[in-house]
């Protein structure tokens, strides 16, 4: 169970940044603008942490996308065809998304697939899935009705923490929106259940050698389907505040989120080499994420700009991982040395 | 269970696997063609390996970075950024052999850094190839807009897409060129050697005194080029290049292509032959689907599925 003094580093730096937005970005530091980031990453925050799962396993999900199009189509279908009341969406949603996880590492598992192949090959076919159940293309009428059950536009609330506490009258606090407490939800179950369940220290002992934690009677197979999973379900989780936020789904849901995803979980200091890493950097890297590119939109980048930038940051991501591997590798054989 | 049964038949399925690829396109041939008798005009069959021209040529390309265990994602934007290239040279008012030569070294140049970040810093090329993918698509949006440009009055360039040598189509000439020197790169050469090296064991490569480094930047190198040159293909055929061409999936196509050609992503084995095979495999079944009326949607599973199914056959022998 190793945890990277990194992470401070990671906050420091995240820190830095939001101060520098503050002072050099035009409108950067108001109450709408934390809104935004709140609001907007969020989401992606909860999809970097069910990514980092296959991650610490030396895999990878690049189905997530695709995935969370599914999930958003599962609970347009079920609300906007079949009327089935929200709080019964919710659960069967969540249930597909973790059940289309749960597929990814069976097939990574039992057909011994490669982890970006599996999902690769998924990607392709969740999202035909995604064609194929689509409400929308049966009647072309559900595509401009909003979807109005309680329970799923329910999801897109904003709380005044500033006004429940009586102190907007001191401090501006910004509207906290429901999918930031979820994603705090989802963090701490997740990191409890990383550092001190049996569960959680197998997943980073499969993740540090799969061989070994064989050999130590681990059962590697349902640990592997299981982060899976927990990827899928987050998938759910973040399609069901997109389809909350737009009060309907497309589609196009969630392209080219594994990009993102991955990035954030990256940044965060999961280690691509397995078994390293926690549920604390994903987060910031999520929100770093946002804070770089809400601050260069308004400083006047282009949507482009963007793009690129959110490639040329999981690069540097990965060399600074790299470089933390060889420096582990040159301190282990300098021990080695040290002992003989 | 699985795996007894495995240990049992891997000697019967491995003696039968060279074979499995062309029976199966020849079953999925007939079933076509009894569904549907059109299939069978050779004016289809013409059209299937049109259709393929491009993927064919990408994935020819890109079956050495699969051979070493690797990937290269970012095909889709180096194919739109080098047409643009192709375009914006023309324009400019340069000759053809600068604009193609331009529009190679974008490829070339794109690949070569890949291949660097992959072979000197040691990242891995999923991610490093998905942040390329990332960055290239958004030079090429800054530098072509979202709008479409016409390539107009190059009727050497237009030849490069749609003229024809003796009845065949240039474009078909130059995939087969073009395969034919990776073939020759890859049977003839101790380049294909070492390739395969990699792939099996890239430490004992390396400590064979073969240089492994280098190697794995010209295949990245190789591979870009080839997106490139399929861009250039893909701008002669439409008369026109844009930021928006190469979408998100050809690299699922190509990527498919190769490995239903039987190369093994744990690396070492592959052929460019078979790579060939896995091309015309994908086109009967794109062909045929479009041909029998099947939706996008069932396309895409059905794509995901055969992916599936034959990695897992390959995997299991």
């Amino acid at each position: 169970m190793q945890r990277r003094p990194a992470s401070i580093a990671l906050l420091a730096f995240f820190l830095v940044t939001v101060g520098l937005f503050c002072l050099f970005a035009p409108n950067f530091a108001t109450t709408s603008n934390f809104e935004n980031l709140m609001s907007g990453f969020s989401f992606v925050a909860i999809l970097a942490m069910g990514q980092s799962f296959p991650i610490l396993l030396r895999g990878i999900d690049l189905s997530i996308g695709a995935m969370v199009a599914l999930a958003g189509m599962v609970a347009f279908d079920l609300t906007m065809l079949f009327h089935v009341p929200g709080y019964l969406i919710l659960p069967l949603v969540l249930i597909a998304a973790t059940g289309a996880g749960a597929i990814n590492g069976i097939l990574i598992v039992y057909l011994r697939l490669q982890p970006f192949i599996a999902t690769l090959a998924t990607l392709a076919a969740y999202r035909g899935v995604v064609y194929a159940i689509s409400g929308r293309l049966l009647i072309p009428k559900l595509a401009t009705t909003p979807i109005t059950d309680p329970w799923i536009v329910g999801i897109e609330t904003y709380f005044d923490i500033g006004g429940a506490l009586g102190i907007s009258d001191y401090v501006h606090l910004p509207w906290f929106p429901l999918s930031f407490f979820l994603m705090i939800a989802i963090f701490i179950t997740f990191q409890l259940l990383l550092l001190s369940t049996k569960l959680g220290r197998d997943i980073y002992t499969v993740g540090g050698n799969q061989e070994a934690a064989r050999l130590a009677g681990i059962n590697t197979r349902r640990i592997t389907i299981f982060t899976y999973a927990i990827s899928g379900f987050c998938a759910g989780v973040a399609a069901l505040v997109l389809v909350a936020r737009l009060t309907t789904s497309t589609e196009a849901l969630g392209t080219g989120m594994e990009l993102t995803a991955i990035s954030a979980a990256v940044i965060g200091g999961v280690s691509l080499q397995g078994g390293i890493g926690s549920m604390f950097g994903p987060v910031i890297g999520a929100f770093l994420l946002g804070v770089v590119l809400i601050g260069l939109t308004l400083l006047g980048a282009s949507q482009y700009v963007q793009q690129i930038l959110t490639g040329a940051i999981l690069l540097a991501a990965v060399c600074y991982d790299r470089y933390l591997v060889v420096q582990r590798q040159r301190r282990a054989a300098a021990n080695v040395g040290a002992n003989t | 269970m699985i795996a007894r049964w495995n240990l049992k038949s891997s000697a019967k399925l491995s003696k039968l696997a060279p074979y499995a690829l062309p029976l199966a396109i020849v079953f999925i041939v007939i079933m076509f063609s009894i569904a549907e008798p059109a299939f069978l005009k050779p004016e289809n069959l013409i059209g299937i390996i049109h259709q393929m021209n491009l993927i064919g040529i990408m994935a020819v390309a890109m079956t050495f970075v699969i051979m070493t265990g690797g990937v290269d994602l970012s095909v889709g934007p180096v194919l739109a950024i080098s047409g643009l290239t192709a375009f914006f040279a023309m324009d400019a008012g340069l000759g053809l052999p600068i604009a193609i030569a331009a529009a190679l070294g974008v490829g070339i140049l794109i690949g070569t850094i890949n291949g660097t970040l992959v072979a000197i810093f040691g990242l891995p090329p999923i991610i490093v190839t998905l942040a390329m993918l990332s960055i290239v698509r958004g030079l090429a949006l800054i530098w072509g807009g979202p709008e479409w440009h016409l390539i107009r009055d190059q009727d050497a360039f237009t030849f490069i897409g749609t003229g024809h040598i003796g009845g065949i189509s240039f474009s078909i000439i130059l995939l087969l060129v073009f395969a034919g020197a990776v073939m020759f790169v890859q049977k003839r050469t101790p380049i294909g050697l070492i390739v395969a090296g990699i792939g099996e064991n890239e430490r004992a490569a390396y400590l064979s005194g073969h240089r492994v480094r280098l190697t794995k930047i010209a295949i990245y190198g190789l591979s870009g080029m080839g997106a490139a040159l399929a861009g250039i293909v893909q701008s002669s055929q439409v008369h026109t290049s844009a930021a928006v061409y190469g979408e998100f999936g050809t690299e699922l196509d190509v990527i498919a292509a190769i490995v239903l050609g039987g190369t093994s992503l744990m690396g070492g084995n592959g052929s460019i032959g078979r790579t060939l095979i896995g091309v015309i495999f994908l086109g009967v079944i794109n062909n045929g689907m479009n041909i029998l009326n099947v939706t996008l949607d069932i396309q895409l599973i059905t794509k995901g599925v055969i992916i599936v199914l034959a990695m897992a056959l390959s995997e299991l022998t």
